[in-house]
């Protein structure tokens, strides 16, 4: 049986392959890129697959059980483009193109220079036996990482230019995942890069893991009353969780200023840094705009792209002149 | 539909590895393990971890191991051919991606694709010697007889770099088709043969003269080599997914037989009759055997997710 559905798999992998990535390829004299064209299909098969799931589980849930009822679906359109553009590998393919180059040439530029950057194997050489154990730390130390880069984003005023747009929806649904300013999707990805360099890159091939997590960032952001319970709401981040991440009201308490939850996979981060916040009722989403522009910008592709741009270059500019001692 | 993949990758674990001399080993590029095949059954019979990024797979010239260069956790991993069990792990070679050991062993060379750099390593001990820039994208390398030069594909530049090993310099470096990949050395000492895959040929370069002579047509994708050990024969993969593999005669310089082979045949071995050949399916997951008297695939062996190099010991000569 799962033999039969590898065979499909394969077949369709190869098809898509041989009838659009290897002609193009090939044309534009790109042929060193063949295997990895060959992998980047399957990354578009795998990821619509992961979409499939997750529309099947969550839509459901969005329908049957939701947080709060929506007279028109109008709103969510704009994050189910977002969705496409991610999980079909525009998005992913377009910050490698952008990125690759200049980490390439800093990794040649190390090695040249004797400097062969140390991996978590190297310090746990046990690890080499047991990928799946690598896997799960590699696991734990990238959502600290995410933690603290999804807390900054929200501290910064640039970066919360940017990363305002992902909760500027206040219809959220699973789709809401993947809405991100591609500026943010480009530092998300230095940000990433610049830790691999110090403690290397996960194994690859948890095909299965990978997709299970990526699920459980859709799942956070359904609009559902489903939790996991009194434990497990603070073992794994849910629902409800993430809801209170995307209040539209912050708690009154100082120190959750620039929010609460910031955590993508485990709330142990927010517990042990102080920043959790959680309470039965599910409150409604959004951010309260500034200007009518913001406001017209929440629907659309677009104007949030201009916008997030905008909104930085105002942050980064009155930072200069409003604080002269840097 | 992936989760199973994991499960039965787990379950692996578990599974006794029962290699023997009659074993295969595969390298499975993207699930970063390698898979034992059974060479009479021609069933996969167990799995083991490699490493991250495992990109090719080479016995040693004595047989009495098979390494497995890991490009993103750099290291070597050594495995024992007969039992399957892991021997050791060579940690900081950089960026390993093809390998090579020149014919007087004294020499033992790891290309960087990623990172434009061929590596020079004492053979008898894998300490670095010496460094060399090789942009862009070295892929595959040959050597001549004399160990004194290894010539390598640069794949992105379509050009072949010659590095003096005495020197450890580069030489010089000479235009060929899109996308040069695989290397050979004809058994007289003479041509270079260059699988051309962006375009449909085999490049034939008198190394001495640095100059084409010849372009043998053989199919889109021309990939790889492997000699049948006669002598005078070799083979070369071209890897498309409705691929094939063509059998070239040194001394004629013409392509003298193909097979069909499905799903980017991409790395050989063969049997030491000569009777198969086996040959990793890059794009379908899979070994194919090919019957050499039949002259065509009689089986295909699932394994995992890009192989990418089979070997065993029961091989016929390298040349
Ligand atoms: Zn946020
Ligand atoms: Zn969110």
């Amino acid at each position: 049986m799962m033999q039969l559905l590898t065979d499909y798999f394969v077949a369709l992998q190869g098809w898509l392959f041989d009838t659009l990535v290897q002609p193009l390829l090939f044309a534009f004299g790109l042929a060193s890129y063949v295997e990895m064209g060959f992998d980047g299909v399957e990354f578009v098969l795998l990821g619509s697959i992961e979409l499939a799931i997750a529309y099947a589980l969550m839509r459901p849930l969005e329908a049957l059980w939701p947080a709060e009822q929506w007279k028109q679906r109008q709103a969510v359109r704009v994050d189910v483009l977002y969705t496409l553009l991610n999980r079909l590998g525009l998005v992913p393919l377009t910050v490698f193109a952008l990125l690759a180059p200049i980490f390439m040439e800093l990794e040649s530029w190390l090695r040249f220079n004797n400097i062969i950057p140390r991996q978590l194997e190297d310090w746990l050489p046990g690890l080499d036996y047991h990928p799946l154990v690598s896997f799960l730390i590699y696991l734990v130390i990238l959502d600290f990482a995410e933690y603290w880069r999804h807390r900054l984003s929200h501290t910064f005023g640039w970066w919360w230019a940017l990363h305002g747009i992902h909760h500027s929806q206040r219809q959220m649904s699973f789709w809401t995942d993947s809405r991100n300013h591609l500026v943010d999707d480009l530092i998300a990805g230095l940000w990433f890069a610049c830790l691999s360099l110090f403690i290397g890159v996960p194994p690859g091939h948890f095909i299965g893991l990978l997709i299970a997590l990526r699920l459980v960032e859709n799942l956070s952001h359904t609009n559902t009353r489903l939790t996991f319970g009194g434990i497990g709401d603070y073992l794994l981040v849910g629902p409800r969780y993430h809801r209170w991440h995307h209040a539209l009201e912050l708690p009154a308490d100082p120190r959750f200023r620039y929010g609460c939850n910031f955590a993508i996979l485990f709330p142990v981060w927010d517990i042990l840094f102080d920043t959790l916040y959680l309470k039965e009722y599910l409150p409604p989403t959004g951010i309260h705009e500034g200007s009518a522009e913001e406001v017209a910008a929440r629907d659309n592709f677009w104007a949030q792209q201009k916008l997030g741009l905008v909104l930085l270059w105002k942050a980064l500019s009155s930072r200069k002149k409003q604080s002269p001692s840097g | 539909m992936k989760l199973p993949h994991l499960i039965g990758l787990l379950a692996s674990a578990f599974l006794s590895m029962s290699a023997h001399a009659e074993t295969a080993i595969v390298l499975n590029s993207v699930d970063e393990n390698i898979s034992f095949v059974d060479t009479k059954t021609y069933k996969e019979t167990g799995k083991a971890p490699a490493c991250k990024e495992p990109h090719h797979l080479m016995a040693t010239p004595d047989d009495s191991s098979v390494i497995v260069a890991c490009a993103i956790s750099n290291e070597l991993v050594f495995f024992d051919p007969k039992t399957g069990k892991e021997q050791k792990r060579i940690k900081n070679i950089s960026d390993p991606y093809q390998l090579g050991f020149s014919p007087d062993n004294k020499w033992f060379v790891a290309n960087s694709l990623r990172l434009d750099r061929v590596d020079l390593y004492k053979a008898a001990d894998f300490s670095l010697v010496a460094r060399v820039p090789a942009a862009k994208t070295p892929s595959h390398m040959a050597f001549d007889k004399a160990s004194q030069f290894v010539f390598i594909t640069l794949q992105d530049s379509n050009e072949i770099l010659a590095i003096d090993l005495k020197t450890q310099q580069p030489l010089w470096k000479l235009p060929v088709g899109p996308t040069p990949a695989g290397i050979h050395m004809t058994p007289d000492d003479k041509y270079l043969l260059v699988g051309i895959m962006g375009a449909d040929y085999v490049e034939v370069i008198d190394w001495r003269a640095r100059k084409t002579v010849k372009k043998i047509v053989t199919a889109k994708a021309a990939h790889n080599f492997l000699a049948r050990g006669d002598g005078r024969h070799v083979f070369v993969s071209n890897r498309t997914v409705n691929g094939s593999i063509s059998l070239v005669d040194m001394q004629t310089l013409t392509e003298v037989e193909k097979y069909d082979v499905p799903g980017g045949p991409d790395d050989m071995e063969i049997r030491a009759d000569g009777k198969e050949l086996w040959a990793t399916a890059r794009f379908g997951r899979k070994v194919q055997v090919i019957d050499l008297e039949q002259k065509k695939v009689s089986r295909s062996i699932p394994v995992g997710r890009s192989p990418h190099g089979v070997s065993f010991i029961n091989h016929a000569a390298r040349q």
